[in-house]
Order: structure tokens, then C-alpha cells, then sequence
């Protein structure tokens, strides 16, 4: 136990980097996530197919392979990320195509009618859908966006990996010198715990806040 | 007078079904027009393909003298001059009333806030529902959203309004008052297109009747006429089972 209560000022400076790395991560993902997700439903192939190829392909490679392709792989292309970047870019790109997933789950969701009334009033599909059916789609997949954060805080262990010093990587180092791997990864596991619950918390609030009475 | 909208040789098809076969229409300004006939019969149909909300394959479609043509002019400025009515009411619910009513006026036609709010307000008043400017449409009746969506419509000060099927999804005691603020539009002049079973409505405010069935015009009249002494054989089946 004093073991964890010691080591906690650097676990806790790790979560700061994991916290960092999952919110850059959530807002570029969503971002990334709301384009291909809207792309997937256009009718114009020229940006359909992309985003489908985009959306199959990160979905059926694993994040590890993903985090090496960014961060090892891209140097040979002439493209050299610092670490931190990197692990952003590599989780922004995962987290995008499963949102993409759920965007267009969400948009699918809106009644054509929603559409049709915003179409006869004169607006653009561009404007139909920035005032009329994104709106209502996030308030839909609030549920299943706050899941895909919470399984994102959970992946970003991966980037340990290549060095950054997030919560996971902090605990491998004070079991090296320690060697009380039970207490740190306990510990790690507590903290991770702490972040997801409240996560999910800030999520259920912000649902209730946004459901129309 | 030339006419608001000229319908040429309308043909439409959904994958193998014809629904329409060739529809010729004329609408003055002015004109309350009740469409009536079975459902499957092509008459929303015809309704939507007006204001381009379903392709076609075959045929034209005139406002004024324009050619709507997706490609040739830009389809959301008309739009915008043809006021559309649907059967499901399609009010934005994420949105107050007022804000159904003041959203497209403000983000495509860019108008002055205070003014479009002063309009939603004489508008609301005139439906009487003031009281409920800053409610959300699922607190509303059905009959209430209706009238909202009526409003909404009429904000963008469309030169025809489109109603399709507007009363059929209302509970039959709210009917009435969606069609007394129909009523009023008429009597004011506004140029209708009505798509409805209310044959009482036709009656009392329709300058002509058009009886659609498999995809064409069967019978064209004046309500007087055509409920008197309509002429063909499946005007009189459709009106002895309706009336």
C-alpha cells in the first residue's frame, strides 16, 4: 500500500500525458470521425470510397501495428514525428474511423423527413446538415461516443510503446526499479479507473443535460 | 395570366413501378387545388416531385416561366418560394418553436434577427400559440405542430404552398383546427396545392379538383361539379366509398 501511496505523484504525472494524448486524440478523432462519417453516406463515390477504404482498414489493423506504422514507419518516408505527436496522430486516425462509424449511425438515425422539411425551407444539404441532422445525431450517439472515449483512454497504454511517458509506460518504470509489479499496476489500474469512471459520469451528465424535456 | 406552376408530361418511377404516367397541370396564382384520389395513386408523388424533393425521369416542371432543372438553376431558391406541408409535421425537434420557425429565414435568407423574430411572433399570434414561442414540438398536440409547421413554411413568404396529406396523421378532433388556418391561407389568396382526403375541405375552399388514380389525371373539375356530376366511372367508385 505504501508502496501505491508513494508512487502516486508519478503515476499521476503520467495520467497528465495520458489525459493529454486522450483529449487531443477524442477532439481530432471526432473531428476526423464526423467527416468520414458524413463521407461514408455521400453519394458522390469520389469521396464515399475513401472514406470506406479509410474506415475498413483502420478498423481491421490493430492499434499497436497502427502506433509502429506512425511512428517508425513514417521516418522512412521522409515524415519524422516526435513521439508525443506521433502517438496523438496514431490514436486521432483509430479513434476517427470508429467514430466515423458511429456518426454515420447517428446521421441514419434522423428521420428523412428531418431532410426533407430542411430542403423544402431552402437550405443547402451543407446547411440541412450543420442545423438539422448533426445536432440531433450527437445528441443521439452521445451513449456510444462516450464508450468509444472511454475504450480511447484505455488504448492510449498502447503508446507506451514508443516512449511516452503516459500512465502505463510511468508504472513499468517504477516496477523497474521497485519490482513490486502487483502494487504499481494495481495502482496504474486505479488511477486508469478513476479517469474512465469519471468519464463516464461527465457523459451521463452532459446527456441528461442535452435531453429535451 | 400565366400560370405559378406548369406540370408537362410528369413521369416518374420507382424502380419498376410507374407511379406516374404522364401528368399535365396547370396553377393559377391564386388557386386552392385539392388533390384526391387512392393512396399509391401518385398523388404525393406528384406533389413532390413540384419542389424537386423526388427525381424524375420524364417530363417538365415550370415555375413561372423557369425550367426546374437541377442543374441549370440553383433548386434551393425555389424551394424556398414553394412552402411544403408534410403529412408527419417534420418539425425540427431539437428546436423551440420559435427557432423552427426562425431558422431558415435567418441561415439562408440571411435576414435581420429582430425582424424575423417580430414576424415568428405575428405568426404564432395568428395561430394562436404565442404562449408557446419557447416550447420544444413534442410538448406540443399534433394539431399544434401542424399549425407550427404551417407557420414555419409561411415565414419564408413562399409564393404556393404545398400541403401533403397535412391533416391524415392528426387524431380526428384536431383536424379542425389545422384546417380552419388552411381556411384563412385560402381566403387570403395564397395559391394551394392540397393533397387530402378532407372532402368537406374541398368543398368549402377548393377552386378545383383533381382525382388522381394509377399515375394520371382522371378527372378534373370544380368541387360543385365534381361532386355532383363527376364523369368517370372510377371518380364515382372512389366517391361512393369516401362519402
Amino acid at each position: 500500500m505504501s508502496d501505491i501511496i508513494a508512487s502516486m505523484p508519478f503515476l499521476l504525472q503520467g495520467a497528465v500525458i495520458t489525459l493529454q494524448v486522450t483529449v487531443l486524440a477524442a477532439i481530432f478523432g471526432t473531428i476526423i470521425g464526423t467527416i468520414f462519417g458524413m463521407g461514408r453516406l455521400s453519394k458522390v463515390p469520389f469521396l464515399r470510397i475513401p472514406s470506406s477504404i479509410y474506415i475498413e482498414f483502420v478498423r481491421g489493423t490493430p492499434l499497436l501495428v497502427q502506433i509502429y506504422i506512425i511512428y517508425f514507419g513514417l521516418p522512412s518516408l521522409g515524415i519524422d514525428l516526435p513521439p508525443f505527436t506521433a502517438a496523438v496522430v496514431a490514436l486521432s486516425i483509430n479513434a476517427g474511423a470508429y467514430t466515423a462509424e458511429i456518426v454515420r449511425a447517428g446521421i441514419q438515425s434522423i428521420s428523412r423527413g428531418q431532410t426533407e422539411a430542411a430542403r423544402s425551407l431552402g437550405m443547402t444539404v451543407w446547411q440541412t446538415m450543420r442545423y438539422i441532422i448533426l445536432p440531433q445525431a450527437f445528441r443521439n450517439i452521445l451513449p456510444a461516443l462516450g464508450n468509444e472515449f472511454i475504450a480511447l483512454t484505455k488504448e492510449s497504454s498502447l503508446v507506451s510503446v514508443i516512449g511516452i511517458a503516459e500512465l502505463t509506460r510511468q508504472g513499468q518504470y517504477i516496477i523497474s526499479r521497485t519490482f513490486k509489479s502487483f502494487e504499481i499496476y494495481g495502482g496504474v489500474a486505479i488511477v486508469y479507473f478513476v479517469i474512465t469512471f469519471t468519464m463516464a459520469q461527465i457523459v451521463n451528465w452532459i446527456e441528461k443535460k442535452v435531453t429535451i424535456k | 395570366m400565366s400560370a405559378i406552376i406548369s406540370i408537362r408530361n410528369l413521369h416518374k418511377r420507382f424502380g419498376h413501378l410507374e407511379v406516374l404516367k404522364g401528368i399535365d397541370l396547370e396553377i393559377q396564382p391564386g388557386e386552392v387545388m385539392v388533390v384526391i384520389g387512392p393512396s399509391g395513386g401518385g398523388k404525393s408523388t406528384m406533389l413532390r416531385c413540384i419542389n424537386h424533393l423526388e427525381k424524375y425521369e420524364k417530363g417538365e416542371i415550370y415555375f413561372k416561366d423557369v425550367l426546374l432543372k437541377e442543374k441549370q438553376i440553383n433548386i434551393n431558391e425555389y424551394r424556398m418560394k414553394m412552402g411544403m406541408v408534410f403529412q408527419q409535421f417534420n418539425l425540427f425537434p431539437h428546436r423551440t418553436v420559435i427557432d423552427n420557425l426562425m431558422l431558415s429565414p435567418l441561415k439562408v435568407k440571411k435576414m435581420n434577427p429582430s425582424d424575423v423574430k417580430e414576424k415568428a411572433l405575428s405568426l404564432l399570434k395568428r395561430i394562436g400559440l404565442s404562449e408557446k414561442a419557447n416550447a420544444y414540438p413534442i410538448n406540443l398536440s399534433g394539431g399544434q405542430q401542424q399549425r407550427v409547421a404551417i407557420s414555419r413554411a409561411l415565414m419564408m413568404d413562399p409564393e404556393l404552398m404545398l400541403f401533403d396529406e397535412p391533416t391524415s396523421a392528426l387524431d380526428p378532433e384536431l383536424v379542425g383546427e389545422v384546417l380552419e388556418v388552411m381556411k384563412q391561407l385560402a381566403r387570403e389568396g395564397m395559391t394551394m396545392i392540397v393533397v387530402t382526403h378532407e372532402m368537406g375541405f374541398a368543398r368549402e375552399v377548393g377552386h378545383r379538383m383533381i382525382f388522381i388514380d394509377g399515375g394520371v389525371i382522371v378527372e378534373e373539375a370544380t368541387p360543385a361539379e365534381f361532386f355532383k356530376n363527376p364523369k368517370s366511372d372510377r371518380t364515382k367508385e372512389f366517391l361512393r366509398k369516401v362519402l
